[in-house]
């Protein structure tokens, strides 16, 4: 009995974790476009606002069932995910359900929103909405490739293909798996700067061509609950690649130093690039970043 | 009498009573096939595998019986045909020469229970053909059309079925004995070059059924042209005799010292499932989009097989299962669409999701298992794939099927969006649900789907009986493993599957309420024409409907792929002996005064010639 609710309350204060860093990440990276535009910019705690005031709207109309659930998939998928990341690499309070899979899991876990979050915009019927998704889903074919090279590379490399196994191989060997396959590493930050759809991939929501794709239908609680659900996963991919990559964290003071400056990579990339186009954006993957990807599994195996 | 001849009298004999039951009275018609296949599945549960029975025709000894490896695969042929001809009867309603279809249909059913109790090449000849001829009947069963559609199905069963003959001859020639066992005990005495031949001839008998590249050209059209209850059966389970025949060659013809041809095979088909998931994704009709995904998918399921591991084996045999489960659920959903609307081109259709709830939740639950995403079963498939993949080495493969598998993510939403997603348009208001005929067999099936995901045990436990007698050993850390509901790879990594189960159902069910709870009775529904459309209004006649091109930035990036199809050097291997035909025909021109002068001048060539070297 004591275990589990030790266990709900360790999850509840992961998600809570995962909640508020996500969010101060997220007004990070509106001030730091704002600085760079010379603007003030808003304070970094407005996405609290924004999403305080969003959950406490009464949404009034809906286009269907499936509309409803869309953002109820997107949570779903960002909270199960982070369950199965390791936040810290020791502890009980965070090791939710990290022993009870793997990275290919994963891998596959974390596009279950998408297409979850994708079947709630497609019954909105806003035609945006759904070239937003096709944009999407084409994006996400070009950089799930290079990421998933890294990740075999890396599990060729070491013998697992767990997430605990890889801080495991860290914690002995004292490098981080950077060092140990920086091929790997760079295949996998390439495939990161589309991960985040910030610019310049940030087709998906191009406010001026599409204006703002697939989210253009929802709004009072349906946004506050992806506003959150988009925190949430922010902060999974975050840690999930100081996990494999920077050998996790020990403390919590050490995760966010680790994981702000790898939020930095594509916020900072994004800042100064314009958008691409969508075929673009999907060759962009298919180049440096598969070639890295090619050599990093070569490096592994040989 | 031998309850496997009873089977095959069962089906064949109903099959002809079935012709002439609708000549007379057409009525009993649906009934009596219904319960013909029913009555069938009862025997073939109660037969068993220990069943053999040996006789001889003409001087040849043959022997019927099941193997635990064809029994796997025979339950999904009576399980699949019985739903589909239940399914049947509403979905080929009103139309006409149903005594032919039904016919065909069931003598289909009871070639493939044929293949698969032979225990003799002959027997499995004469039942493969059998099959062949009884589903290009109904390929060209609407009638017009006939040589496009049919030709090219029956042009690559002919090539199939020759090589496969070819094979058996030399395979006798050396062995002296139709009978697999013989076959199977002496094969590895004979020369290394002759076992290739025969493994590359009988896999391109296969391979044809199983649509693999580059002998799949047919496979597009015969799937999409029949009627869609027989395509459940054809792409479901028809596909899988290829199937099971590449498992009888790759472990049982194929020596260990030729790894080579494994991998040969297993590259085939990654290559296979990416070209035809790409094909797929540009695909407007929904019957033709399926039909590209089967290709795909059964790639997926040899790749499996020639990985040669006890892991990739079972994924192999899994997704063969699951296949057969989703594949033909979804085939059934389009038939329910096309049969209540009238047509299945995604370019016309939008929006059906309040007509068909109930087809659209069988469609959703199949493309979940069909995308593999985690509480469902094609994960289960997909992981161990995977898995199997990478811990035996085959790093650039894994690749491809992942590449192939995320680009199955974009078919997958485009067939959930096209028929019942985006703008409803008034001209489908008047569309209703498919009758009940028709969704139980769907909503079976898609339960099927939903119990592989968290309990896949129920399937993998016939399946290592299978691989047993296709002779592996498991060399995973538990021996018992199918039994519980966690996955393991080689390497000792794991993923429990009831507590994915469990997180996903409990955040979204909690999630859910969070959102249901307060203010979703206020809510009131509005129509898709009433949207954020940047201050114009939209009227209800406007037509807002997003279906053309629907991946044309995707299409323009993997363009280079697609520029030459397979079926353009069929075209082109056609037009060159066209060109030699004609070139043959200018000196056969039918003038007989043109033969008399080729007889004067090989009469006056044999003369010099004649005096010049052999001296008469």
């Amino acid at each position: 009995m004591n275990t589990i609710l030790i266990q709900i309350l360790g999850a509840l204060a992961t998600i809570l974790l995962a909640f508020i860093v996500g969010m101060f990440y997220g007004g990070a990276h509106r001030k730091v476009i704002a600085r760079i535009q010379n603007r003030v910019g808003p304070p970094i705690y407005q996405n609290f606002i924004d999403v305080l005031k969003l959950y406490s709207k009464e949404t009034s109309i809906n286009h269907g069932v499936m509309q409803h659930m869309g953002p109820v998939f997107a949570i779903t998928a960002s909270i199960t995910s982070l369950m199965f990341v390791p936040i810290l690499t020791d502890g009980n309070w965070f090791s939710n359900l990290n022993f009870s899979g793997d990275l290919v899991f994963l891998v596959y876990m974390m596009v279950f929103g998408s297409l979850g979050m994708a079947l709630g915009a497609g019954q909105t019927g806003n035609p945006n909405s759904a070239i937003g998704v096709t944009r999407g889903l084409s994006q996400m074919v070009g950089y799930e490739i290079p990421f998933v090279m890294a990740m075999v590379a890396l599990m060729t490399q070491f013998h697992t293909t767990s997430i605990t196994g890889m801080i495991a191989v860290q914690q002995q060997s004292g490098t981080w798996l950077m060092f140990s396959n920086p091929f790997a590493f760079m295949a996998a930050i390439m495939a990161m700067l589309g991960m985040f759809s910030y610019a310049p991939f940030d087709i998906v929501t191009a406010p001026a061509e599409v204006s703002s794709g697939p989210i253009s239908e929802f709004g009072g609680k349906y946004l506050g609950m992806m506003m959150t659900s988009g925190s949430i996963f922010a902060f999974v991919k975050l840690a999930l690649f100081v996990d494999i990559f920077m050998g996790g964290a020990s403390n919590l003071v050490v995760l966010v130093i680790k994981t702000f400056a790898l939020y930095m990579i594509p916020v900072l990339y994004g800042v100064i690039s314009p958008r691409y186009r969508t075929e673009q954006a999907i060759t962009y993957f298919w180049k440096w970043p598969l070639f890295f990807g090619f050599i990093a599994i070569l490096y592994a195996a040989f | 009498m031998n309850s496997l001849i009873l089977l095959l009298i069962l089906m064949f004999g109903g099959a002809l009573f079935a012709f002439i039951l609708n000549k007379f009275v057409p009525a009993l018609r649906d009934i009596f096939v219904v319960l013909l296949m029913l009555g069938v599945s009862y025997l073939f549960f109660s037969t068993g595998i220990s069943n053999r029975l040996n006789f001889d025709v003409l001087g040849i000894h043959m022997q019927w019986g099941f193997t635990s490896a064809s029994y796997l695969f025979g339950i999904i042929v009576v399980v699949l045909g019985s739903l589909a001809l239940i399914y049947s009867t509403a979905y080929m309603k009103g139309k006409d020469r149903l005594g032919y279809f039904y016919m065909n249909f069931l003598f289909s059913i009871g070639a493939m229970l044929g293949i698969l109790m032979s225990r003799d090449l002959i027997s499995l000849f004469f039942f493969w053909e059998i099959m062949t001829w009884s589903s290009y009947f109904i390929v060209i069963y609407s009638g017009n059309d006939v040589d496009r559609r049919g030709l090219k199905y029956m042009i690559f069963s002919a090539i199939g079925a020759y090589s496969m003959l070819m094979a058996i001859v030399i395979v006798n020639s050396f062995i002296g004995s139709f009978l697999l066992e013989d076959v199977f005990a002496s094969i590895f005495a004979i020369g290394s070059g002759y076992q290739i031949a025969i493994a590359i001839l009988l896999m391109i008998g296969f391979g044809v059924k199983s649509a693999m590249m580059p002998l799949h050209v047919w496979a597009p059209r015969a799937y999409s042209e029949s009627p869609m209850s027989y395509t459940a059966v054809f792409s479901g389970a028809l596909s899988k005799m290829g199937v099971f025949g590449f498992a009888l060659v790759l472990f049982n013809l194929v020596s260990t010292q030729n790894w080579l041809i494994n991998e040969v095979v297993a590259w085939l088909a990654a290559i296979t499932s990416v070209l035809a998931t790409f094909y797929a994704v540009i695909q407007s009709d929904a019957k033709k989009l399926l039909a590209y995904s089967s290709i795909a998918q059964i790639g997926y399921i040899i790749i499996g097989l020639a990985s040669n591991t006890y892991l990739g084996v079972m994924a192999g045999l899994f997704l063969a299962v699951l296949h057969a489960v989703f594949k033909s659920t979804l085939f059934m959903a389009v038939g329910a669409v096309e049969r209540q609307v009238g047509t299945t081109d995604m370019t016309k259709i939008s929006g059906l999701i309040r007509r068909m709830p109930w087809t659209f939740v069988a469609t959703l639950i199949s493309i979940i298992a069909l995308a593999g995403l985690p509480p469902l079963g094609g994960f289960v498939g997909k992981w161990m794939l995977y898995e199997a993949l990478i811990t035996s080495g085959h790093y650039y493969l894994v690749i491809m099927v992942f590449l192939s598998s995320t680009a199955a993510f974009l078919y997958s939403y485009r067939i959930l969006f096209g028929m019942f997603l985006g703008q409803e348009e008034p001209e489908f208001a008047h569309v209703k649900e498919a009758p009940l005929s028709m969704l139980i067999p769907m909503l079976i099936l898609s339960g099927i789907s939903v119990l592989s995901g968290s309990h896949p045990g129920f399937i993998l436990e016939p399946i290592q009986s299978a691989m047993a007698s296709f002779g592996f050993q498991s060399n995973l850390p538990h021996e018992s493993w199918w039994e519980l509901t966690v996955l393991f790879n080689t390497w000792g990594d794991k993923v429990a599957l009831v507590n994915v189960l469990t997180s996903i159902v409990g955040v979204f069910l909690i999630a859910l309420a969070f959102i249901t709870i307060k203010g979703y009775k206020n809510q009131r529904y509005v129509t898709t024409k009433d949207i954020s459309s940047s201050g114009e209004i939209i009227q209800p006649e406007d037509n807002m409907t997003f279906q053309i091109d629907f991946y044309k930035p995707f299409e323009r990036a993997i363009w280079p792929l697609l520029k030459r199809k397979i079926d353009d050097y069929y075209t082109d291997f056609g037009k060159g002996l066209e060109a030699l035909f004609d070139f043959v025909r200018r000196f056969y021109n039918g003038n007989g005064q043109f033969y008399a002068i080729y007889v004067m001048a090989f009469l006056a060539l044999l003369l010099i010639a004649g005096t010049k070297y052999f001296g008469f």
